[in-house]
């Protein structure tokens, strides 16, 4: 049986420094996956080498079955990545970010294609904006579009919510609560409690690179959450 | 095949799309072009040196210098809000990327290289009787040659502390071969040599491009892969 997305004894180290020891999972698809961890986790390291940016030390990723090594490139049409940067060209407009990316994943039918994502993040008549005209909030949104432009099976969020203001992040949220449509696999790395909370499956909290603990976000409440957090950081210290 | 090139080109576009919007890369170089034409027409003392016979030297010098300006500049508009990562995340090859980032710089500097002999024409009134298709030879081969090493070192510098200061260390060493037969067969041509007596160096710019761009394109993911 083969997983959405599924992670072997993922180790990285730089140096002497473990920044990820061990990480293991699986996730079926539809499944969502928080990551919580403090300042220092190892978080953004295990997502890199989630999205194949990064070359683990040790330790394997599959998605969808087939092996996501770091050379191998026909496996990455099947992952998108939303982060706390945008990974956009900010001399470019909207549209042409998304068709500088349509190209680099093969797509052909990018003239229907950018608008109907453009329309699901709001942002249909923003495509001739100018990146740098954007504001933070519109960038994510604009980021979520090219994240999902190639209808990935995996998406990969790295604390999307950063730099947010409340109304921004409250209009990410419901466009990430979108990506829960039972076909998906997705991670969410981040440390805040309640926005990772409210979308998750399961709950990793990863501390010194390693997940001290795995559940389901269903047996949790947020105050559950908060003292299953603390213990595991505190724990660790 | 098609493919491969598509990508090729979706980065060349996007790179030069992005430096006509901006002008950082041109504006960088030629001013420094300009500049440079000037002082020396100020620096050389014309009743004693005939500028026709140093001429290739000049135009040489200001094209590495002024070229490693703009090059060293490649992946400065990566770094801006982790687009680099954006790439890299994609299906494609590695070396299309280097190659893309190669024929970008390749057009941008070619600019610069027209700038470099009407400026050089101009100030020096400098007579040209060779042939024109060999010189088009000669500068193309020595660009290219120049742009393929310039593009990977530049990735380096990007991605250490150094930064752009690490850049000239690490590649006038390996220019050496682009200044010596692009010098002496711009020099030759100036004098009105028939082609046969450049024929050695054009061969030589050749066989120093395509290596240094298949070696290039390899080495490039050791650079880039984190």
């Amino acid at each position: 049986m083969s997983f959405g997305l599924e992670a072997e004894g993922l180790v990285r180290t730089f140096g002497g420094l473990r920044a990820v020891s061990g990480v293991s999972f699986q996730l079926q698809p539809g499944e969502l996956l928080t990551v919580f961890g403090p300042n220092g986790a190892g978080k953004t390291t295990l997502l890199r080498m989630l999205a194949g940016v990064m070359r683990p030390t040790s330790g394997h990723v599959r998605v969808g079955g087939e092996s996501a090594d770091v050379a191998g490139r026909g496996w990455r049409h099947r992952v998108g990545v939303v982060s706390h940067q945008s990974l956009l060209y900010a001399q470019l407009t909207v549209e042409e970010n998304l068709r500088f990316y349509g190209r680099l994943f093969g797509l052909t039918d990018l003239k229907t294609r950018i608008p109907e994502r453009l329309e699901s993040v709001g942002l249909a008549d923003r495509a001739r904006t100018p990146v740098r005209d954007l504001s933070r909030g519109l960038k994510q949104r604009v980021a979520l579009a090219r994240a999902l432009l190639h209808d990935p099976e995996v998406v990969l969020l790295d604390e999307p919510y950063t730099g947010l203001d409340p109304h921004a992040s409250a209009v990410l949220r419901k466009q990430l609560s979108s990506l829960k449509d039972g076909r998906r696999t997705v991670v969410l790395v981040t440390h805040n409690l309640v926005q990772g909370l409210e979308l998750a499956d399961r709950v990793a909290i990863q501390v010194r690179g390693r997940f001290a603990s795995v559940t389901d976000a269903a047996s949790l409440g947020l105050a559950g959450l908060d003292e299953l957090y603390h213990g595991a950081v505190q724990g660790s210290a | 095949m098609m493919a491969y090139l598509q990508f090729v080109w979706a980065i060349a576009r996007k790179d030069l799309l992005v430096e006509f919007r901006t002008h950082e890369r041109l504006t960088a170089m030629g001013a420094f072009t300009v500049l440079v034409g000037l002082l020396f027409s100020f620096a050389i003392d014309t009743a004693l040196v005939r500028t026709q016979d140093i001429a290739a030297a000049l135009i040489w010098m200001t094209i590495i210098f002024g070229g490693l300006l703009g090059m060293g500049r490649t992946f400065r508009m990566e770094e801006q809000d982790g687009a680099l990562s954006g790439i890299l995340q994609s299906p494609i090859p590695l070396d299309a990327l280097y190659l893309g980032k190669v024929l970008a710089n390749f057009i941008l500097l070619s600019m610069m290289v027209a700038l470099v002999f009407v400026v050089f024409t101009a100030f020096f009134r400098l007579q040209f009787s060779g042939s024109v298709v060999a010189l088009l030879g000669v500068v193309s081969l020595g660009v290219l040659g120049f742009v393929t090493l310039t593009t990977l070192f530049s990735a380096m510098a990007s991605r250490s502390t150094m930064g752009e200061s690490l850049l000239p260390v690490l590649v006038f060493p390996l220019l050496i071969p682009v200044v010596r037969f692009g010098t002496q067969a711009t020099s030759r041509l100036y004098a009105g040599r028939p082609i046969a007596e450049v024929s050695g160096d054009l061969r030589l710019l050749a066989v120093f491009a395509i290596v240094f761009t298949i070696a290039c394109a390899w080495l490039f993911r050791f650079v880039i892969e984190e």
